[in-house]
This record gives structure tokens, C-alpha cells and sequence, in this order.
């Protein structure tokens, strides 16, 4: 932002006014509270009861099924599932999940050294969140079921 | 939509499993480096090309997903025998092919159905760019 303009000079506010000309995000700030707010009411401790919920059923899932293999099981962790499957390319694994109605991540995640320390390409990545429910837990089995029924 | 017969159709599926010209050629006369940066997909492809200026052989090695392994294989089929303006062409025609257009190209018509997966057309045409980069005498090439 300025001081004043005139034809012979310019002259700029003191920071960090002079880097915020132009309406400010009005919009982003009021929905970001509302974020809060909304997040707040619901509590972290929800939040987390839930999503380590849903990590512990989903985790014992797949667990259970012939060539699935999980990457990364600290015992902390948040409630994210990272996983290959045998002979399987994590991008077929996410084509045919998303075909399934089931939205993953698969690819390096921005983690090329650590795809080369497990000596993997790629894996496939399911994240649970505040908006799911138990029955992600079943739908995820399916699809993994129905990858395997179609690639091998 | 049924993902079985729209993008992993068995023909695909076959190659992936047992890809066909899968391996390092070492009297090669060309070769590209084809790499997806941000999946990860990544393959060499290789031509042994006489005087004549004829494909005698095509090969790949690399690694990436059943579609961008089907295609580069099935990539090598067809360049056999076919001259380096012919190999142009169908470079060409087969990015038609995934892009939507019809364009009748016998075998390769598996590969019809990708463009409903936009996220997957990159795949399909990994290696094929590749080739395109070495027979117009670059050598990498890069879907991003």
C-alpha cells in the first residue's frame, strides 16, 4: 500500500503495510473462523477417538487379506494407511478403488528417498477423516478384493 | 462404467503380467528415457534401427502401472518392420487413439477407452513418447 502517488514520486508505507495493497481476504478469514468454530465444537478428542478408530479397524482389515502389505505402523501415527499390493501397481490399485466409490492417494507422496528406502515405486494411501464412518472399513476391503479380481 | 471393460481390458492385463520386448537391448541404435516425474513412471525404450532407416527391434525396460507397461509393450509389437516416419505416424495416430478420436489401429484399440480416465491417458502414452523424442533424435521425454 502507498502514502501517496504523485507524478515525481511514490511513496510506499512501512511494512507490513506496503506488501498488502488491494482488498484483503475478507471472505477466507471469516470462513477459516467458521472452520474453527465448527472443528472446535466437534473436539479433538472426538476427532481423534474417531480417526484412530477407523485406523484400527481398517488396519486389522486389511491386515487379514493375502497380499496386502502395510507401510508404516508406528504406533502413534495418524490415522492414514499407507499399503502395496503384490504384483500390483499403486495406480491401478487408485483407478479402480476410485471406480469402487473409495477416493485414495497412490504415487511417491513427495517421498522419493523414502520410496527408495522400502525399494518400492509407489504405494497407495487411504487417509480417515471426521466424515467417515465404520462402513469405509468394508468398502475398502471390496475394493482391495476387486483389485485383486480384475489385475491378477 | 465398468473399469474392466473400459480401461484394464485382458489384453492389457496380459501384458502386464508377462510384457512382451521387456529388457535392455545393448546393440541398440536409439534409445529414450520416458519419466512421469510425478507418478514415478519410468522406462527406457529401445530401437535397433538398420541403414535403411528401418526398425529391425524394439524393446523397454522400467517400471510404472499395468497401462503404462501394456502400452510401452505393445508399443515395441508394432514397431517392427516399420520405418522411422512410419513410427511417427503412429505415434501420432495412437495419441489420437488415447486422446478420444477414433482412429482404428487394430491391436492398440485396448488402449480406446483411456481417455474416461484422464489421470491415465499420461500412462498410455509414456513410452510412445519416448520413442517419439528418440526417432526425431532427442532422448528424454517427460509427461509433465
Amino acid at each position: 500500500m502507498i502514502l501517496s502517488v504523485s507524478f515525481e514520486e511514490i511513496c510506499y508505507n512501512c511494512p507490513p503495510y506496503r506488501f498488502e495493497a488491494g482488498t484483503p481476504n475478507i471472505a477466507g478469514a471469516i470462513g477459516l473462523g467458521r472452520a474453527i468454530e465448527y472443528v472446535n465444537a466437534i473436539g479433538f478428542d472426538w476427532i481423534q477417538q474417531h480417526e484412530q478408530m477407523l485406523l484400527r479397524e481398517a488396519t486389522s482389515a486389511l491386515e487379514k487379506i493375502d497380499g496386502v502389505r502395510i507401510i508404516g505402523t508406528a504406533e502413534k501415527k495418524v490415522a492414514v494407511i499407507s499399503f502395496v499390493m503384490d504384483e500390483i501397481h499403486p495406480h491401478d490399485i487408485g483407478s479402480i478403488f476410485d471406480s469402487c466409490g473409495v477416493a485414495i492417494r497412490a504415487g511417491h507422496h513427495c517421498a522419493q528417498p523414502l520410496m527408495t528406502r522400502f525399494g518400492l515405486p509407489a504405494t497407495a494411501r487411504a487417509a480417515f477423516s471426521i466424515y467417515n464412518t465404520r462402513d469405509v472399513v468394508a468398502r475398502l476391503v471390496a475394493a482391495v478384493h476387486k483389485v485383486q479380481e480384475i489385475m491378477l | 462404467m465398468n473399469i474392466s471393460d473400459e480401461l484394464y481390458q485382458q489384453t492389457i492385463l496380459e501384458y502386464n503380467r508377462s510384457p512382451r520386448n521387456f529388457g535392455k537391448m545393448e546393440h541398440a541404435t536409439h534409445a529414450a528415457h520416458g519419466l512421469n516425474p510425478l507418478c514415478g513412471d519410468d522406462y527406457w525404450v529401445y530401437l535397433n534401427v538398420d541403414d535403411s532407416g528401418v526398425i529391425q527391434e524394439a524393446s523397454f525396460d522400467g517400471h510404472g502401472c499395468a497401462i503404462s507397461k501394456a502400452s510401452a509393450s505393445m508399443m515395441t509389437m508394432e514397431l517392427k518392420g516399420k520405418t522411422l516416419d512410419e513410427a511417427r505416424r503412429l505415434f501420432h495416430d495412437f495419441h489420437d487413439l488415447a486422446s478420444g478420436k477414433e482412429h482404428p489401429l487394430g491391436k492398440l484399440n485396448v488402449f480406446s477407452g483411456v481417455w474416461k480416465f484422464p489421470e491415465r491417458v499420461k500412462c498410455a502414452l509414456l513410452a510412445w513418447r519416448a520413442m517419439e523424442s528418440t526417432v526425431s533424435g532427442r532422448e528424454t521425454a517427460s509427461t509433465e
